[in-house]
């Protein structure tokens, strides 16, 4: 699957972009808001997005209402450095919001899955 | 699909290490913007969103690359800069560039630290070619050193490999050097003996040496022993870099002393380091770079413990913050240097200290030395272990016998309490072995007193490679020696000295044209059976003198008491 990750801090990114490589996905990658809606117009085979929540200009959580509003469905798991509770409740619409930390090569891949499902 | 392909555990291993060295770069810059959040207040709140996104960003990455010390302090220090955003100007409170540095400092150890588990855990360039098997051993000294001996000659290597089992080597011999080669890469003996001379080759000996250290990169540590004497010979051992050369039939006394001196070094025990630091990690870091050095360290982070410490750990030398709550470093000092028995210990004051005034008052309570934080590690490895070394040579000057090299009466005498009293508070059991060579008169009158020096020598060694070094081997008057055998049982001890006795007896000593003998009497009593240290001596000697009344060369158990 051609999964968008969206994050500020370039090596948290390869992280990300790891993890998901190891589950066997393609992953583009995208430093901010502005360039992770370039990558969606530009590569219209993308399944899923991976974002930061804490961005400067356009947090995570804008990034989702933007993409909503722009009518696009696509499922959206949110990755945040503090309690992910506090963030799914600002934004319920969220299809997932993970903590990140050094679990998440295990955390990450269940959420994709869970959603996945969910979408199914 | 690509075989190759790095597993996940790689890729993460690489991204580690990229956030890392990324570290001091990401910690300049914060430190940048805390500056100009000082210097222009005007654009505090900008400023101020721009250091807490840096803060928050290291405790995000951090925590994901599982560093989560790091992440910690710079979530702190974020939840800091976030109470700076929510109050109004007017009500910022004072002391806030010292709070925010204070966090920084904390970050910088931090960072530090990581630098430096990542260099040490990380030198693929240094690693071997392939593992020599060295380093697994146990080196706590239970298992006595490993000698291979390779010689075309079965005779004679049969006899010299009996002889130095009896000095307590553990000794396999080859008499191919292909075999001999690959014993090597198999498992690194502690020390080799080497014939020049093979049926292949006239130097093939000494050709294997040189071969298996250009394979290695590291040299074998190597005697030659060879029936040779030549100039060709000679100079084929020195180019395989071996440090001594015999000529057969050799002494095995003096091979043995040859073999110590080879493996000496590497038996030694490690410097024991007390840091004090208030500090915590500070500590740790300093404690890392000391442990990667080989040293045993240990921390304490409050000097009210320090009187404790000493006693349980009797440390080498003492490694001292100069700035400390409740105790400054120069206080410190005096109360250790108070106590007689700690007055020669090395102290070493840790400070950011550069006035000269105040580094010359701290001299005056009689510290050592002082080093400058921070710290480069190579300089605090060799200001530690030099001034360390001073202290064991002094200490093992007034605490050994000259001639054997093992502890004094004086000496055993208070390791008898100490390690009584260890037993009694570890609920441990402890065994006193008195031994006494016997007939020793006869071979000094005989043989002369060169003769008798071989054979306490001898016995010294067999002691010393058969013992675990946690055990004590005293020389305890001239031809009596006493060991402290830590939590064994009685029939355990008793099999032990036994075993001993028999390889002694089988050691054959020359002296001119004569060779001969020796024997030792032991008695050997116990704890629980007896609590009190004179006690115990009493009764081991009490056993001993049976033991020779019952006809010597024999070990007798003091059974009263059970």
């Amino acid at each position: 699957m051609l999964i968008l990750v969206v994050d500020d801090d370039a090596l948290a990114g390869e992280m990300t972009a790891a993890v998901l490589e190891d589950q066997g996905h393609q992953v583009i990658q995208a430093e901010d808001a502005v360039s992770a809606m370039e990558q969606l117009n530009e590569h219209p085979g993308i399944e899923l997005i991976v974002s930061d929540m804490n961005m400067p200009l356009v947090s995570g959580v804008e990034l989702f209402r933007e993409l909503r509003e722009q009518g696009k469905k696509l499922p959206f798991i949110l990755l945040t450095g503090d309690d992910p509770a506090v963030a799914s409740a600002q934004e319920p619409a969220l299809d997932a919001c993970i903590m990140k930390d050094f679990s998440l090569d295990e955390t990450l891949p269940q959420a994709i899955a869970q959603v996945l499902a969910g979408y199914n | 699909m690509n075989v190759n392909k790095p597993s996940l555990q790689e890729k993460i291993a690489r991204l580690r290490e990229s956030f890392i060295s990324q570290l001091p770069g990401r910690l300049d810059e914060v430190q940048q913007q805390v500056k100009l959040l000082k210097s222009d207040p005007e654009m505090n709140r900008v400023l101020a969103v721009d250091l807490h996104r840096a803060f928050h960003s290291l405790k995000g990455t951090g925590n994901s690359f599982g560093f989560v010390e790091l992440a910690a302090i710079a979530g702190e220090a974020e939840d800091y800069a976030q109470q700076l955003l929510d109050l109004p100007d007017n009500r910022t409170p004072g002391g806030w560039p010292e709070t925010l540095e204070n966090l920084l400092h904390q970050l910088a150890s931090q960072v530090q630290i990581l630098i430096y588990t990542d260099m040490q855990n990380d030198h693929p360039a240094d690693a071997p070619f392939f593992e020599m098997g060295h380093g697994d051993r146990p080196r706590s000294g239970v298992q006595s050193p490993l000698i291979y001996i390779c010689d075309d000659e079965p005779d004679q290597v049969d006899h010299l490999g009996y002889q130095l089992r009896c000095f307590g080597y553990r000794v396999e011999h080859f008499t191919e050097t292909a075999d001999f080669h690959d014993a090597v890469l198999q498992q690194r003996p502690d020390a080799v003996v080497m014939d020049v001379h093979f049926p292949h080759g006239r130097t093939a000996g000494t050709e294997a040496l040189a071969r298996l250290r250009e394979l290695t990169g590291s040299e074998l540590p190597a005697v030659v022993l060879s029936g040779r004497d030549d100039f060709e010979a000679r100079l084929s051992a020195v180019q395989a870099g071996c440090k001594a050369y015999f000529t057969k039939p050799a002494r095995p006394l003096d091979l043995a002393s040859a073999l110590d001196e080879l493996i000496g070094d590497q038996h030694e025990e490690p410097y024991r380091i007390l840091i004090v630091d208030d500090e915590p990690e500070v500590a740790a870091y300093h404690s890392l770079i000391l442990e990667e050095a080989g040293m045993l360290v240990y921390q304490i982070h409050n000097p009210g413990l320090i009187l404790e410490a000493l006693r349980n750990f009797n440390p080498d030398l003492v490694l001292a913050d100069m700035y400390m709550p409740v105790c400054s470093g120069v206080e410190l000092a005096a109360i250790i240097r108070q106590l007689p028995e700690y007055l020669g210990l090395p102290i070493v004051y840790l400070s950011s200290e550069t006035n000269r005034q105040k580094q010359f008052s701290a001299m005056q309570v009689g510290v050592e030395g002082f080093i400058t934080k921070p710290v480069i590690p190579e300089e605090l490895v060799a200001a530690v272990a030099l001034r360390a070394e001073r202290m064991r040579t002094l200490r093992s000057l007034m605490a050994k016998d000259s001639l054997t090299g093992l502890f004094n009466h004086t000496t055993t005498t208070e390791m008898l309490d100490a390690s009584l009293a260890h037993a009694i508070r570890q609920q441990e059991t402890l065994a006193v072995v008195m031994l006494d060579l016997d007939h020793f008169k006869q071979v000094n009158d005989t043989h002369g007193h060169m003769a008798g020096d071989q054979v306490l020598l001898a016995l010294a060694r067999v002691l010393k490679h058969r013992l675990r070094t946690t055990d004590v081997i005293g020389r305890y008057g001239g031809e009596e020696f006493a060991l402290l055998l830590k939590n064994v049982t009685r029939d355990t001890a008793e099999k032990l000295v036994n075993d001993l006795r028999e390889d002694f007896s089988r050691i054959v000593f020359t002296a001119g044209s004569e060779r001969f003998k020796c024997t030792f009497s032991a008695g050997i009593s116990h704890y629980p059976g007896y609590r009190r240290a004179e006690d115990l001596r009493m009764a081991a000697d009490r056993a001993l003198y049976q033991a020779k009344k019952e006809g010597r060369n024999r070990v007798v158990v003091d059974l009263n008491h059970d």
